[in-house]
């Protein structure tokens, strides 16, 4: 057996010995890289999610407001428009020659807390989420007449529609409201696949429903004595007059800042065009702070369990002079006393580091469903990668440098004791 | 006061004009001249503050020699650095302590391996008596009394004089030339202390190796070859 091999093995048995205290160490640095681990595997996932809501859009046009105001409730139903878009200037800005396709987007009711938007078939056509990936129907087909409606796959997970299932819709946002309209009941014809993005919480409906609910209606309320029956409406004109926003794609890309300019100095109407991936960047900016703070915390708690570590190791070097003599008299030179005190501070964070690896993988498993179903955040059960193994690197490392304190006061002990036993 | 220079092959511990001080403060060892012949079993009174402490400090390489010389088993401690004493140390001399002489972490047999974990040549000697180092632990704990059942228990299940058993057995595997024993009988009662003595001092002989006993307890003095008080000799601590 080598020497290193030697008082490795004696590290462990000694550790062993005093597994009691051993075991909270470990556990505190167990606790201290899941907690560093968990909370930046969220961030990391959080992140790309963030970043993969929405795809393939170049402009996002909106009545005039902040880039991110528009981005929220545009693209993640947050908030609302300060103003509508006439009809007039969506037609006029989308006959353009640089422009691919258009999403109109009508916002403004809801059902049971999930938002409704009107939309067209364009949108299931050409809307793209996360790399490039389209919408697609888990069951039934895309609404093609009025009283249609297309479910998102939390919409329809969480209130346990079917296809075919009738959809009152409530007007404006709340959770709950006292004005509904009932008198127009939609019924279910599909409902989307997963995403994992504000999409899975939206009910889908044309443009052309959401006029037709709202002909008796004005100012926010239904007329009095106005009652249009759902047959009625079918023979009326539902061109809409106003969107809320819409969404682009172009021929090129080359023309996304010329046409962003047009639309900003677009002289009918104030309207504003943002480029999604920059007013991501700029709302993550935002987030990031709670990022970065949240990252510091859980640095700082790696240090508290490897001073706890240090506390440990130091509290016991008094009583194991004993020990330290012991092996002094059996022929351990000094260097190999520091190593051995070295090699515990190693075992102990190696031992953390595996169990807090161990501890967040585990959990992760666990909570996937859950983080996906209500945060739409998806967690891949990866084994670990290469910040996970940097971490553990770093932490086992930060441990042999603290470690080095005690070891170093061992060895001086080991010097100045000698063999004579101090009690 | 001269004394004729060591014969290296016939002296186990030959010290002239040995002395040693902690910096700052009187000396607290000054020998002129103290020899132990290589096999010989002598048995050294020193009473606390009579320099013992220092002397097996000096002995077992762990101190300096501050001026003068000790020759140990051949070779001159006061010409080597400290990683070779202790390597000197870790080889050739034995060790046992007065008391709590044993690793708690480690079962009676690893105990007692631990010198030929640390020193090649230790182990070297312990197989060219066994197969294997723990068949040797197992050897000379029989010859001291220590087998079967009791061998598994944890040391600190063991009685003190058990234990110094052990001990001994650890000191003495391998084949060290030199046994340094420091008051290990001290807390052990009257007949333990004789039954102890006698198989310590046994495997010794067999074994040929020489013994430096250090106790304050004259009446042990009657099982060695020659009994020397360490305070006549010692200049230092002489009122």
């Amino acid at each position: 057996m080598s020497a290193l091999g030697t008082i490795i093995g004696l590290a462990t048995r000694s550790l062993y010995n005093r597994r009691g205290t051993a075991l909270l160490t470990v556990a505190s640095i167990a606790i201290s890289v899941a907690l560093l681990l968990g909370v930046e595997k969220i961030r990391t996932e959080a992140r790309s999610s963030f970043a993969s809501t929405i795809s393939g859009t170049d402009l996002i046009v909106g009545a005039r407001s902040g880039d991110i105001n528009l981005l929220l409730y545009s693209v993640f139903r947050i908030g609302n428009a300060t103003n509508n878009i006439s009809w007039q200037s969506y037609q006029d800005i989308t006959s353009r020659p640089e422009v691919a396709w258009a999403i109109p987007i009508s916002l403004g009711d809801s059902h049971r807390g999930f938002r409704v938007m009107g939309t067209t078939q364009d949108y299931f056509q050409h809307y793209r989420f996360a790399r490039d990936r389209p919408l697609k129907l888990a069951e039934g087909k895309a609404f093609s007449t009025v009283f249609e409606t297309v479910l998102g796959a939390n919409v329809a997970q969480e209130l346990g529609y079917r296809v075919g299932d009738p959809v009152v819709i409530a007007h404006g946002a709340g959770a709950t409201s006292f004005m509904e309209h009932d008198d127009k009941p939609f019924t279910v014809v599909g409902i989307l696949a997963r995403t994992g993005t504000p999409v899975d919480r939206t009910v889908h409906v044309s443009l052309e429903g959401i006029e037709a609910i709202h002909v008796d209606w004005q100012q926010g309320a239904r007329m009095p004595g106005a009652n249009v029956s759902a047959e009625a409406v079918l023979q009326m004109d539902l061109q809409p007059e106003a969107i809320t926003a819409f969404l682009l794609g172009l021929q090129s890309r080359m023309a996304t800042f010329g046409l962003q300019r047009a639309i900003n100095e677009y002289p009918e109407e104030p309207l504003l065009a943002i480029i999604p991936g920059v007013a991501l960047q700029q709302l993550w900016e935002l987030v990031g702070v709670v990022e970065i703070a949240l990252l510091a915390v859980s640095l700082c708690v790696v240090a508290a369990g490897l001073i706890g570590m240090l506390t440990a190791i130091l509290t016991s070097l008094n009583e194991r002079r004993r020990e330290m003599a012991i092996l002094r008299a059996v022929g351990a030179r000094p260097w190999q006393v520091l190593m051995l005190i070295l090699s515990e501070a190693g075992l102990l964070a190696f031992c953390g580091v595996a169990l807090g690896l161990a501890g967040v993988l585990a959990l992760s498993a666990a909570a996937a469903p859950w983080l996906e179903n209500r945060f739409g955040i998806f967690i891949g059960l990866q084994v670990p990668g290469l910040f996970e193994l940097a971490v553990a690197a770093i932490v086992v490392g930060a441990a042999l440098v603290i470690g080095l304190w005690p070891a170093w006061k061992a060895y001086r002990n080991a010097l100045a004791d000698g063999l004579t036993i101090r009690v | 006061m001269t004394a004729s220079p060591p014969d290296p092959e016939a002296t186990a511990v030959a010290a002239r004009d040995l002395r040693f001080a902690w910096p700052g403060h009187a000396p607290v060892l000054d020998l002129p001249s103290f020899d132990v012949a290589r096999g010989e079993r002598v048995f050294l009174w020193g009473p606390s503050g009579s320099g013992k402490s220092t002397l097996l400090g000096l002995l077992g390489g762990v101190l300096e020699v501050g001026a003068g010389e000790l020759q140990v088993l051949g070779t001159p401690l006061h010409g080597l650095r400290a990683a070779q004493r202790d390597r000197f140390r870790a080889t050739r001399i034995g060790f046992i302590f007065q008391q709590f002489n044993l690793l708690p972490y480690l079962s009676v047999v690893d105990n007692v391996v631990l010198p030929c974990r640390f020193s090649s040549r230790r182990r070297h000697e312990a197989l060219r008596q066994s197969a294997n180092v723990d068949a040797e632990a197992h050897r000379l704990l029989d010859h001291l009394g220590l087998k079967g059942a009791l061998l598994e228990r944890p040391v600190t299940d063991l009685s003190i004089g058990q234990q110094q058993r052990v001990a001994a057995a650890r000191a003495l595997i391998g084949a060290p030339e030199l046994l340094i024993a420091d008051e290990p009988t001290s807390a052990l009662d009257h007949d333990a202390r004789g039954r102890f003595l006698e198989l310590l001092l046994g495997e010794c002989a067999t074994a040929g190796t020489t013994v430096l006993f250090v106790s304050h307890d004259t009446s042990l003095g009657t099982h060695f070859d020659r009994q020397v008080a360490l305070a006549e000799i010692n200049q230092a601590s002489a009122p």
